[in-house]
């Protein structure tokens, strides 16, 4: 049991490196890539199953690792790590389903790394090793869409790479700058984090100390000013990056503010609030009406993912119960849509060859089951009520609300926001005449149905009976909170 | 004897030299400069070592002088190859390393 | 209570199983079993429903049956319950909603039969129904309101249930985004009430409670924007523009959501939120004085609209203005009266439109009918007799619902309402006549060989017809002998407003006379040769294009947006964030190749930095090491 989470990191890379050193034959790559995903997911489910909600960090582990400089290995799980965990467990499985018929083996090969290093960032509580993950887990995107592509993707896969790096590029600095100052207050080396959150610093330090930080959560999220890398990277990237890059990795800007700049800088937060708050809810309303010309399907959905991450972020600052289990919730449920939803833009990429509308139309008559998949995964992410989406933009609501009824009312605008492209996306593609690209349009088989259904059901059950979650989470969440409101000190 | 007169005139010889090798495109001029440095250079160490009677100064001079010799020798074979494959005495010529226009 | 939880669960899981069966093939003709599972499940809940109310009849007057499902959410104060309640208001509702909505599902077996998509019909159907008794039976305002986002969502669905013209695609959308502008208002006050309760509970019985708790500032806020969701819902001004194009969807979708059901929600929560209104008069005001000016304003449209079904969306709207009236002006039980006459004669009214339009061979515009009187008896009976109600013609059920709400705004004083609300009934008589006059009498081209009516889609008139003879006797009061068992019955929190018999009379008088003269004057000009409008007049071209409040929205609200979008990318994400990045790319390969220059591959330079770095490490080392 104490060994779970390095395993649950580890299985994939090592399956990747022995496929890989013994020049394995594509059949063999592909059995190792499924097992490796499934043992992982089995994993997960014994770690939920043996998962104290009362409990802080879980299952921790620290090993020393290069002691000269206090690096350990130290990873552990909490209630927001778990329900990233879980996504990209459950992700990766479907992920592979859908590349089943995929010949070049550096795909499998990105992808088995790819899940080893968000499954470190998540859990990885030694600043160093989160640095590490944090850039493991960027190559393989780079990789999937600079190699494997569509469109310009060499400059949009570079562009990726470059902007993203400029943001861990001030984190690290920042993170050297704290463990330095670790060591010249204590005279011992740490890279721990709660370690290093009890160090103290005058504001003005601390201010760019948290500016390294947060400039590369915001770059991943990504909040507006910092976002140019996202559309063109999304209309560039084969299906499974561009699932991976919505579900997860965007999700893991939201992680690093909650973890360390809640963590390690919960008072210069305040300093940073009014800003982020600004941008997000720019943010949320900016993307959403960009989205609404938009001509490529997998653009508008790079968007609309924007446009929601937005709204995850302002959950987090508002720094109040409903804002943090709404964002967590919605973590979980925007995750499922925006997989759904891209991967079925990747079925109807594989049937037309195009994603661009305009090309499309009339789908729901030759493939009434593709539509109503389609449908629902749009619909989910407009925040449908029975789906999980609603109670999460519900909760935010609420939690925007009581932080300030300005920033509740524009945080209410995202009911309208996502309809506005959504709708009519729908029907320019799925409703109305058939288009050029849709004059034969297979409707969706056995194998694709099942990839979908998981996605479908759990959409459902978050939506229809959210008290089977949330009693996981309250009680982290309510203790995290009572910390931060102790630190800050009551400071609004 | 003062030193001084000395230095000054291999002072003035280094200079010399150090402009000729810097502002001639001339392969057999910049060869030229560079012996008239390693003159001065030697003149500077037979002052010293008459000024402060150490016969160490003079040996690395008589030393020197034969390296000088056999560096002659090689510089002028390189200077023939150069010029047989490019016809050419002139410095400038042989920029191979030089940024090219394309790569930015 | 689980009969409860029943009634609203049996119709989602009979649409789930008409969804499941439908999808796994969905060419197969399966008509018995879609038509089957698709009445019986409403008619069963509709069975308990009845059951329900009749033990309600015999319990206590402020007797609430419960029944609760499971836990929905808990998390921090909040902590809601997927759960019902019904209690005098809800039972009313439920009543009549069961009832017309199987009565309106047999019509559509009749009217939908042989169409391909049949099974998918009635499944959304079904969804329906579930959904509006998930509304209806909400024991708090969020189920409720999951509810009324669903039904909104089947609204989408069935309107664009001929999805392969876009033009039906698109009043679609319209129908559900203008819904959830209303949504963006009606999730806003919920949120604002929670937090102005926090802590209290959260079910309707709690906030009625509790209410005096909340911070008072908040509730005129709170109690706007509540109607701005109802706005949206219940098609009224200015967020109405969806219900004309929703006519696009099937016949039997109009009769069912668009008269019935769906658009009373809005005003069901104005009166489920009573106890609210009741602390700000000044908002309910605002609200009587929307609902008139909707009235007015639909009623004039109508006049000139020459679609069948038009006329009567537009007729919807503006009964839907009346019960916006009543409950506005704290008559909660007219207002409520109202919904349930209104259900009852307007499903009846849009199925007979239907009929006719089917028997006509899917004709819908009235200039092209007429002279059916004798070839459509029964359909031409049934909506003779719905037509007399809607006008307010007495015995029939119009008229002591309208005569109710009028005599509520006479008595409260807001005499411009009251003007508005019976020169509207006079334009209301006149219109609706001048549809039946215009179909049924007159000349007409009918020697056109009429579709046979099947027995589905007439029985149900029969039955509707019935219910709107009859029904208004429920809710005659005191001042005609009656004592308005409806009122007595719904126990609404009605603000006391007290009327003399002789003005009773001289009011209902007036409302007679009114419904009369619009009667006749619609006789003559209409029931023998009736002249289409022609744009003639300013006036008449204004009206009849509905003054131009669709162009007016695409102008304000639709072009900006797209222009916006179309800015955001080409000038601000291209020119000024992209050209930030290229910019820095731009000046960074600048700066490289003014170094690059030093690198020119010249010995002779090189021999230059030599030196140069020479002389400046002996000058250090003398100078800063040396100490020269």
């Amino acid at each position: 049991m104490e060994q779970i989470l390095s395993n649950i990191i580890f299985v994939p890379l090592l399956t990747a490196l022995i496929l890989g050193l013994s020049s394995a034959s594509l059949r063999w790559i592909r059995l190792g890539a499924a097992a490796s995903s499934l043992i992982v997911m089995a994993l997960v489910i014994v770690a939920i199953l043996n998962f104290d909600p009362s409990g802080g960090m879980q299952f921790v582990r620290i090993a020393p690792w290069i002691q000269n400089y206090g690096i350990t290995y130290y990873v552990g799980v909490d209630a927001l790590s778990l329900v990233i965990l879980v996504l990209i467990s459950l992700l990766m499985p479907i992920l592979y389903a859908y590349i089943w018929k995929e010949e070049r083996k550096g795909y499998w090969f990105n992808m088995m790394i790819l899940q080893t290093g968000i499954t470190g960032a998540v859990l990885a509580l030694d600043m160093v090793l989160f640095y590490l993950f944090w850039e493991t887990m960027l190559l393989p995107i780079f990789i999937l869409i600079g190699r494997y592509g569509n469109g310009a993707f060499r400059y949009n896969a570079m562009r990726l790479l470059l902007m993203t790096i400029l943001g861990s590029m001030t984190m690290l600095f920042s993170i050297l700058y704290l463990g330095y100052t670790y060591f010249e207050t204590t005279g011992s080396w740490s890279f721990a984090i709660n370690d290093l959150s009890g160090l103290d610093f005058n504001p003005q330090t601390s201010i760019w100390l948290a500016a390294g930080f947060l400039l590369a959560f915001a770059i991943k999220i990504p909040l507006v000013g910092f976002h140019t890398w996202m559309a063109p990277a999304y209309g560039s990237s084969p299906t499974p990056a561009v699932v991976i890059l919505s579900a997860i990795m965007a999700k893991l800007g939201v992680y690093g503010l909650w973890r360390f700049g809640y963590g390690l800088f919960e008072t210069t937060l305040v300093y940073y609030a009014p800003t982020i708050v600004g941008l997000a809810i720019i943010g949320l309303i900016f993307y959403a009406i960009h989205a609404i010309m938009e001509p490529n399907l997998r653009r508008m959905f790079a968007y609309s993912s924007g446009s929601h991450l937005s709204l995850i972020a302002l959950g987090i600052i508002v720094t109040n119960i409903y804002g943090w289990g709404g964002s967590i919730y919605f973590i979980a449920t925007h995750a499922l849509a925006s997989a759904g939803i891209f991967l079925m833009i990747g079925l109807l990429y594989k049937r037309t060859k195009s994603v661009t509308i305009d090309d499309l139309g009339g789908i729901a008559a030759m493939a009434p089951r593709f539509a109503f998949f389609f449908v629902f995964f749009a619909l989910s992410i407009a925040g449908l009520p029975g789906t999980g989406g609603f109670v999460a933009e519900l909760l935010i609501i609420i939690g925007a609300f009581k932080a300030n009824l300005w920033i509740g009312v524009l945080a209410a605008t995202t009911m309208i926001s996502a309809m506005l492209y959504i709708f009519w996306m729908l029907q320019r593609t799925v409703f109305g005449p058939a288009g050029s690209h849709t004059e034969a349009f297979a409707d969706l088989d056995g194998r694709e149905m099942g990839m979908l259904i998981p996605l479908v059901l759990l959409l459902l059950i978050t939506g229809i009976a959210p008290s089977l979650f949330v009693p996981y989470l309250e009680p982290q969440i309510e203790g995290a909170l009572a910390e931060v409101m102790r630190a800050i000190g009551g400071i609004q | 004897m003062t030193p001084e007169p000395f230095f000054m005139l291999a002072t003035l010889l280094f200079s010399i030299g150090l402009i000729g090798l810097i502002s001639r495109r001339n392969l057999f001029v910049v060869y030229m400069s560079i012996e008239l440095m390693l003159s001065s250079v030697n003149l500077v160490l037979i002052t010293f070592s008459r000024l402060r009677d150490d016969m160490g100064g003079s040996v690395m001079v008589l030393l020197l002088l034969a390296v000088i010799a056999a560096e002659a020798a090689l510089f002028l074979a390189m200077i023939i190859q150069l010029v047989r494959s490019r016809r050419s005495v002139d410095s400038d010529d042989f920029a191979q390393l030089r940024q090219t226009k394309e790569s930015v | 209570m689980n009969s409860l939880s029943a009634i609203v669960l049996i119709p989602f899981f009979s649409a789930l199983l008409l969804g499941i069966v439908y999808l796994a093939n969905p060419s197969k003709d399966r008509f018995y079993f879609y038509a089957g599972v698709g009445v019986l499940a409403p008619l069963i809940s509709t069975l308990l429903a009845l059951m329900v109310g009749w033990d309600m009849m015999h319990q206590a007057q402020d007797t609430v049956f419960h029944s609760r499902l499971f836990e929905w959410v808990n998390l921090g104060e909040m902590d809601i319950s997927v759960a019902f309640m019904v209690d005098r208001l809800s039972v009313v509702m439920l009543s009549f909603i069961t009832f017309v909505g199987t009565v309106i599902h047999v019509y559509a077996v009749g009217y939908m039969k042989g169409d391909p998509g049949f099974g998918k019909f009635m499944s959304y159907f079904n969804l329906f129904m579930g959904s509006m008794l998930l509304l209806i039976l909400a024991d708090n305002p969020i189920i409720m309101f999951i509810g009324w986002e669903l039904v909104g969502l089947c609204s989408y669905l069935l309107i664009g249930f001929y999805y392969k013209d876009p033009a039906n695609v698109k009043a679609a959308n319209k129908a559900f985004i203008l819904n959830r502008v209303g949504d963006f208002g009606f999730i806003m006050a919920l949120a604002l009430l929670f937090l102005a309760l926090e802590g209290n509970g959260y079910t309707f019985a709690a906030i009625e409670a509790n209410l005096s708790l909340a911070d008072l500032s908040l509730l005129p806020l709170i109690g706007i924007l509540l109607f701005v969701g109802a706005m949206g819902k219940s098609a009224q001004i200015p967020l109405y523009v969806w219900l004309p194009d929703a006519m696009a969807g099937p016949t039997p979708v109009s009769a069912l959501i668009h008269a019935a059901t769906m658009v009373t929600a809005g005003v069901y929560m104005v009166a489920r939120f009573a106890f609210l209104y009741n602390e700000i008069p000044q908002v309910g005001e605002f609200i009587a004085i929307i609902g008139a000016a909707t009235a007015l304003f639909a009623a004039l449209i109508a006049i000139y609209q020459d679609d069948i079904k038009k006329i009567l969306a537009y007729s919807t709207m503006s009964q839907l203005g009346y019960m916006f009236m009543a409950v506005g002006l704290g008559a909660y039980s007219s207002g409520i009266f109202h919904v349930f006459t209104h259900a009852f004669f307007k499903a009846l009214l849009f199925m007979g439109a239907g009929a006719v339009i089917i028997a006509l061979h899917h004709e819908q515009n009235i200039f092209k009918m007429g002279g059916l009187r004798k070839h459509l008896k029964l359909v031409y009976i049934t909506m003779f007799i719905a037509t007399l109600a809607i006008s307010g013609i007495p015995p029939f059920a119009g008229f002591f619902s309208k005569d109710a709400i009028l005599a509520a705004a006479f008595a409260s004083e807001h005499y411009v309402i009251w003007g508005v609300g019976t020169v509207t009934a006079l334009l209301t008589a006149f219109y609706m006549f001048r549809m039946l006059f215009i179909v049924f009498f007159a000349n007409g081209d009918n020697e056109t060989r009429l579709e046979l009516l099947p027995k589905t889609i007439t029985y149900p008139l029969v039955i509707l017809a019935f219910g709107s003879a009859t029904l208004g006797l429920l809710g005659v009061n005191e001042a005609y002998g009656g004592s308005n068992l409806f009122s007595t019955f719904a126990a609404l929190p009605d603000r006391g407003l007290h009327l003399s018999h002789s003005s009773e009379y001289m009011l209902g008088a007036l409302n007679v006379l009114m419904g009369l003269i619009g009667m006749g004057l619609a006789y003559n000009l209409f029931a023998v040769n009736p002249a289409e409008p022609t744009g003639d007049s300013l006036w008449q071209r204004l009206v009849i294009n509905k003054f131009y409040v669709d162009e007016i929205y695409e102008a304000l609200f639709v072009q900006p947006l797209l222009q916006m979008s179309l800015f955001f990318d080409k000038v601000i994400d291209q020119k000024l964030f992209d050209g930030l990045i290229s910019s820095t790319v731009y000046g960074y390969r600048y700066a490289g190749s003014l170094f690059a220059q030093l690198q020119n591959g010249k010995v002779r330079y090189y021999a230059l930095y030599i030196m140069v770095g020479v002389a400046m490490t002996s000058l250090f080392m003398l100078t800063v090491i040396g100490g020269l």
